[in-house]
């Protein structure tokens, strides 16, 4: 069967599988940001939290996808999105925080010394002037983390996560037979046009919600 | 008016304070610049004053109000701050950059609006031109405007200004100080404005703190006393060379006895220019048209080239300044002339009189004469603090 007859019988279940593996990036990513950019204002300037906050993101990183599934389905006991979210969750951080520090500590000294000089308080300066201004450099950051969930969500289907990962290892488990090519492609193409959307997607969200002031 | 009692900060870590035991009192309404060499301290008493530098000892007041310990950011709303980097909020237009205070005070979107179009207005910048803009489009100086409407925003009887000036271009730079000037004479702030430019500060200051290490008050006075009367080395070698220059720049023409050079108009023609130039020493005569405006210069020898129609004879007349010029203005437009004099014209443009090499020369004496005399006062005056008083009172006649 040619790649393209597959895609036509098989059509209705990968657009089911891609639209179940965007929809878990972008739960991740939602998770990820809020949690990300809290810890990236709460340490952003105080160096040692700072320091241990980004290495620890950072050695979570290092960890490979499937051992971090297999331990935190040791430690939550069940199987499925409660395993494969928290895990892109994880994963989604340190590029999150990494920016959101960043993207504060570049803000013009100047500029946070003038807020002050108004009478603005420290909520209000994070608020209006401090993170406004970081948000580019945010977003970037999100922008990074979500293409890298989307391929690590794909392997979160052998903890039994959802998504485009389970054409893949379709794929796999009859590797040799006349279908196993046409899985794996599938589910890679998925992958990578999904990718390309949330790309394209945040690229599109930047313009929209940056000043044309620092644009 | 604000004082400054015992103001001191230390920093931990350092043997030394950065600002030692400092009095210093800044009359309602005047500018009083703190002056010195960098490291001095000037720029962290200023800070102190809005405490975003927080004192470690010493009492801050604010027309008699203590505000030490009160909450900063209520007291920074009643100050205006421009620094240096000007520091524009860059993803905020220009109106809303401007607005920043009264939307803090919670004022109506009404008057928000109109005080950010009659400010933009004062600064001399079109409000719809300017209104929507951003700051990265804006020059340095037009930033530095928009920085000072910005502080002025919600009118603050007080005002910081650190190095304001400082990051544009001298030309500028001199325009932008002049503008200020002109602004400050209406609104009559209490402002403390520092700058390491002892010609700024002498330019700027009604009164002039020059500060040597730890914001010591190396001296406290008026620009005019303390170029001509420095208190000691330090204060002499911070001045530098050329104090007496210096002081003609604070001197305007209109103080001054003016010298008179035989004129003639040229409608009575040219009989009576030559009448008028016999009657006098001088070697020439300035011709006026029929408003009294100058025209020419005119010697014996062009007055008897009867070819030539009066109106044409002689020179033009390049060097013309008004009476509110400084005698520094008048000296630099009398040797940038090919004559030995400049025309003091009124506002229409009629003549007044001269300002000759002769002029300068007995305004310098006049001055050196008259800080002399004060100086000396000073000393055998008890009590400085009574001195200064009286000082207060005479300028405020003055104005």
């Amino acid at each position: 069967m040619s790649f393209l007859d597959f895609l036509a019988r098989q059509g209705e279940r990968i657009v089911r599988l891609g639209v179940e593996h965007l929809l878990l990036v972008l739960a991740a990513l939602a998770i990820g940001t809020a949690v990300g950019v809290a810890l990236g204002i709460v340490v952003a300037r105080r160096p040692r939290a700072r320091a241990l906050v980004l290495g620890t993101t950072g050695l979570l990183l290092t960890v490979p996808s499937f051992a971090l599934f297999t331990l935190l389905f040791g430690l939550i006991g069940r199987l499925g999105t409660a395993v494969v979210l928290p895990g892109l969750v994880l994963y989604s951080l340190l590029p999150i925080v990494r920016n959101t520090v960043t993207g504060l500590l570049l803000v013009d000294a100047a500029v946070i010394e003038s807020a002050k000089g108004v009478g603005m308080g420290p909520v209000r300066r994070l608020l209006r002037i401090e993170l406004p201004l970081a948000w580019p450099v945010v977003l970037t950051g999100v922008r990074v983390s979500g293409v890298l969930l989307v391929g690590i969500a794909a392997l979160g289907t052998l903890v039994g996560g959802p998504g485009l990962g389970e054409l893949i290892f379709s794929g796999l488990r009859i590797i040799g037979s006349p279908n196993a090519a046409n899985l794996a492609l599938a589910g890679t193409l998925g992958v990578v046009v999904i990718a390309i959307l949330l790309d394209v997607l945040f690229l599109v969200v930047a313009r929209l919600t940056t000043s044309k002031g620092i644009r | 008016m604000i004082s400054l009692e015992r103001l001191t900060k230390r920093y931990p870590g350092q043997a030394e304070p950065a600002v030692l035991e400092l009095d210093l009192v800044v009359p309602e309404g005047e500018i009083v610049v703190l002056v010195g060499p960098s490291g001095c301290g000037k720029t962290t008493t200023m800070k102190m004053i809005n405490r975003i530098i927080e004192p470690t000892s010493g009492t801050i007041r604010l027309q008699g109000e203590d505000v030490t310990t009160s909450p900063p950011d209520e007291l920074r709303r009643r100050i205006g701050y421009v620094i240096q980097q000007i520091g524009l909020f860059p993803h905020l237009t220009i109106a809303e950059n401007v607005a920043t205070v009264p939307r803090l005070l919670k004022w109506s979107t009404d008057r928000t609006r109109a005080r950010v179009d009659e400010l933009l207005d004062l600064v001399g910048m079109d409000p719809s031109v300017y209104r929507s803009r951003y700051p990265r489009e804006l020059s340095g100086g037009q930033r530095q405007r928009v920085g000072v409407a910005r502080a002025l925003a919600a009118d603050p009887p007080v005002m910081l200004m650190d190095e304001p000036f400082g990051a544009v271009d001298p030309i500028a730079r001199e325009k932008l100080q002049n503008e200020f000037l002109r602004l400050q004479e209406d609104l009559g702030k209490t402002i403390v404005f520092v700058t390491h430019d002892i010609d700024e500060a002498i330019k700027m200051g009604d009164r002039i703190a020059v500060l040597r290490e730890q914001s010591v008050i190396a001296q406290f006075d008026t620009p005019e006393r303390i170029l001509s009367d420095p208190a000691d080395d330090f204060v002499a070698e911070f001045i530098g060379a050329g104090a007496s220059l210096k002081r003609l720049g604070l001197a305007r023409v209109r103080d001054f006895a003016l010298a008179h050079w035989p004129v003639s108009s040229v409608s009575d023609g040219r009989e009576a220019a030559l009448a008028a130039l016999q009657r006098s020493t001088a070697d020439s005569v300035l011709l006026l048209d029929d408003q009294r405006r100058p025209v020419r210069w005119a010697n014996r020898q062009d007055l008897s080239r009867s070819s030539t129609p009066l109106e044409r004879v002689g020179m033009s007349v390049t060097a013309v300044v008004e009476p509110h010029a400084t005698l520094a203005g008048a000296l630099d437009a009398m040797v940038s002339s090919r004559v030995g004099g400049v025309v003091v014209v009124d506002g229409r443009g009629g003549y007044i009189g001269t300002v000759d090499m002769g002029v300068i020369m007995a305004a310098a004496e006049t001055m050196r004469a008259a800080a002399h005399e004060r100086a000396l006062a000073v000393e055998q005056s008890d009590l400085r603090a009574a001195d200064v008083a009286v000082d207060l009172e005479q300028e405020q006649e003055r104005r």
